[in-house]
């Protein structure tokens, strides 16, 4: 041990006071391969970065990983057992999907169907506008007029979210301005409505009256907005509490032909509950196999969409590095040229091969480490720098550290490169024949 | 009492292009501690070859090399690295000093070479103490560009001298001094004999050979016990060497030794065989 550490630390000593003796050299050596280790560290932490944003907005659209979630039929009695069984629970929530319009009443709103406002047509085809939800597109009929020409007007159709708790333990929706809505106050008689973006950008460019029509309704409730939040859907959505709207909405008569999609979304922790909702369902007559509860796993399944994207631009990174691995050795060997007395006259001394080819190597792995903290270093300043300038674009880069594994990466990256670069030279230098050198 | 160096028989050739050449011929040489030998010999002889042999840079093709009693003719590359550090100590014609280093880094070097590991102070001490031993210690922190041949010469005797080795091995160390610090060199050497250190001193210098206690010369591989013809033993320098070197050297008491040298009265024994 004590030999080792010995030995260790000469190694040390002459390959710091070798680096020293020629800086520039070193500094060569070091621009070589500071493009390489750069890209490594680059890919790596452009990978981390994207995975974390892609799950930031996974976790807002599908909802956090661990959650159980289940999509049931919107039969009139599921809705009414897991809106019982879930009411009052802080640990899940039942969302039933409607479609309603905004707006003035007996006209084609401005986006049929829901689409977003800037894709006129929406999704609508040959066969005209389309309704979308979890079960997939079917073709729907134009609201207002039954039978000719369907006025154009001041309505905006939009996705209703009916929820009967807070669904951002599931999904962290991000505030975009006023409030959310809570559920602990009596529910109000007229309907508390949240936005997302899309629906906000739809109700300030068009003027509509405060009226809103729910596929299944006759009365229409005048709804008061109170929010703004990003879900990250591309669709006008709206939130609203179950119950604020249950007074608008009967129970029993058939939503519409299919009846709400119904989600219901539970923490982890919350097994009993999945039980007891399951229970209660196939009880009430629900078939159990339309009852499928799973678990989301968005972080498995971005690593592996991920996966191949990184690979292929690691390999070009890696030959970036093999540019800086060739610079390396080429300043290598030319040192051991210019060092071939030092390294006759360490051996004279007593160092003996092994050691003096661990000294030529300890020198281009301390050089390979210092080009990878530099690039470290200067990858962690360009993503803080990213982060300050595109904070507007990309919110998800305000609050991102510097992932280690990138580190990581760049301090494997230099230090493969190091030992690469001077295995060569180091074996030149363990070569060099005392006795030829050292003749007076 | 076992002998500080046997050599038993050694030859050395060189598998040249066509024909091996034989450049040591069966060679046989006893050295005792602190005992110090000249070897002389024309240019081409076997001189350095021969040092390079002893000192573990090369092996022998035949022949027998004990050292303290021990066989060290045939030695793992490990071994002779530790016993190179141990055991000997080299100073060449050319001073071979690392110019990035300090004249005290450039002693140390010998200390940091992987073999029995000092710790920084301990170092210093030998370092500074091998650096007053040759009488430069204040030149310690000077890089070799600021210092004269002589004075690069004796940070060089240091670094030999700085673990304390058995042998001492010079090649021709005065050949790129005048004869003042060449004489202030030898001097330093052969003090370090009167601690009980071996000297070799291969040199064309025959005063210098002369102040060591046996004179050998190296004719084409073979190793003969000197014949003094008159007019080698007085070179024109020799006279003006006894007389000058008050007030030359930097350090006028390792030079007053160079005044009374025990050269005056050589023991010239042959080589025994
Ligand atoms: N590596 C080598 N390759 C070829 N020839 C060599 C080699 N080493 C030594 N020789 C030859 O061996 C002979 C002895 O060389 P050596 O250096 O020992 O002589 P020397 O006595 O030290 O001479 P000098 O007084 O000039 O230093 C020379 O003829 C030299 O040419
Ligand atoms: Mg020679």
């Amino acid at each position: 041990m004590i030999r080792l550490s010995g030995r260790f630390r000469s190694a040390l000593i002459i390959g710091i006071q070798g680096i020293r003796a020629r800086k520039m050299r070193t500094f060569l050596s070091m621009v070589s391969l500071f493009l390489g280790v750069l890209a490594v560290v680059v890919v790596q932490a452009g990978a981390e970065t994207v995975e974390q944003a892609q799950l930031a907005n996974l976790a807002v659209q599908v909802g956090k990983d661990g959650t159980r979630q289940a999509y049931l039929p919107g039969s009139p009695e599921s809705v009414r057992v897991s809106n019982e069984t879930l009411a009052n629970r802080p640990d899940g929530v039942v969302i039933a999907t409607r479609q309603a319009i905004v707006g003035e009443p007996g006209v084609v709103p401005v986006n049929p169907g829901g689409t977003p406002f800037d894709q006129p047509g929406g999704y609508g085809g040959p066969g005209g506008p389309m309704y979308c939800d979890q079960y997939g597109c079917r073709p729907i009929s134009p609201g207002g007029g039954d039978a000719g020409t369907p006025v154009p007007g001041q309505a905006i159709e939009l996705t209703l979210n009916t929820l009967t708790g807070d669904i951002r333990q599931f999904k962290p929706f991000r505030q975009v301005s006023g409030e959310w809505l809570e559920f602990t106050s009596a529910p109000s008689l007229a309907p508390r409505l949240v936005l997302n973006l899309e629906a906000a950008k739809g109700f300030n460019r068009h003027q509509v009256p405060a009226e809103m029509r729910i596929d299944g309704t006759t009365a229409n409730p005048t709804p008061r907005i109170i929010g703004v939040v990003d879900d990250g859907s591309p669709q006008p959505v709206a939130y609203s509490r179950t119950d604020e709207l249950a007074n608008w909405i009967s129970p029993n008569t058939a939503a519409s032909e299919f009846g709400p999609g119904l989600q219901v979304m539970l923490a982890p922790t919350a097994g009993e509950l999945e039980r007891l909702l399951i229970l209660r369902l196939t009880a009430t007559g629900t078939p159990a196999d339309q009852i499928h509860f799973e678990t989301i796993q968005a972080r498995e399944n971005i690593a592996r969409d991920l996966a191949l994207i990184r690979w292929i631009f690691l390999g070009m990174a890696s030959l970036v590095l093999l540019i800086g691995v060739a610079g390396i050795l080429n300043v290598g060997l030319a040192t051991v040229g210019e060092r071939v007395e030092e390294f006759a006259l360490r051996r004279a001394v007593g160092t003996s091969r092994l050691l003096l080819a661990g000294i030529v190597l300890a020198e281009t792995l301390l050089t390979g480490l210092l080009t990878a903290t530099a690039a470290i270093g200067a990858s962690a300043l360009a993503l803080s720098a990213a982060g300050a300038l595109l904070a507007d674009q990309a919110p998800f880069l305000e609050d991102m550290v510097f992932p280690w594994r990138a580190g990581v990466a760049g301090v494997i990256a230099g230090l493969v490169a190091g030992l690469l670069g001077g295995l060569i030279p180091a074996i030149r230098a363990a070569r060099i024949p005392i006795a030829t050198v050292m003749r007076a | 009492m076992t002998a500080l160096l046997e050599l038993h028989g050694i030859t050395k050739t060189l598998k040249g292009q066509r024909t091996p050449r034989t450049i040591l011929d069966g060679v046989d040489l006893t050295v005792e501690s602190g005992e110090s030998v000249a070897i002389l010999g024309r240019s081409g002889s076997g001189k350095s070859t021969l040092l390079s042999l002893i000192g573990l840079f090369d092996r022998p093709d035949g022949g027998r090399y004990l050292l303290g009693g021990q066989d060290i003719t045939r030695l793992s590359e490990r071994r002779a690295a530790a016993l190179r550090s141990a055991e000997f100590g080299f100073v060449f014609q050319r001073f071979f000093l690392l110019k990035h280093l300090t004249a005290a880094q450039n002693v140390a070097m010998a200390l940091v070479n992987g073999q029995g590991w000092l710790p920084r102070r301990k170092r210093r001490a030998r370092t500074m103490a091998a650096l007053d031993q040759v009488g430069i210690a204040h030149l310690a922190k000077h890089r070799p560009a600021r210092l004269s041949g002589g004075e690069q010469q004796r940070v060089a005797v240091a670094r030999a001298l700085v673990r304390e080795p058995r042998l001492l091995l010079a090649d021709e160390p005065t050949g790129a001094l005048d004869t003042e610090t060449g004489n202030l060199v030898i001097e330093v050497m052969r003090s370090a004999t009167e601690r009980g250190c071996g000297l070799i001193l291969v040199t064309h210098d025959r005063d210098h050979a002369n102040k060591m206690r046996r004179v050998l010369r190296l004719d084409d591989g073979v190793l003969n016990p000197a014949t003094t013809t008159p007019d080698e033993a007085w070179t024109p320098h020799s006279a003006g060497m006894q007389a000058a070197p008050s007030g030359a050297g930097p350090t006028p008491e390792s030079a007053a030794g160079v005044s009374a040298p025990d050269g005056a009265d050589p023991t010239r024994e042959g080589v025994p065989r």
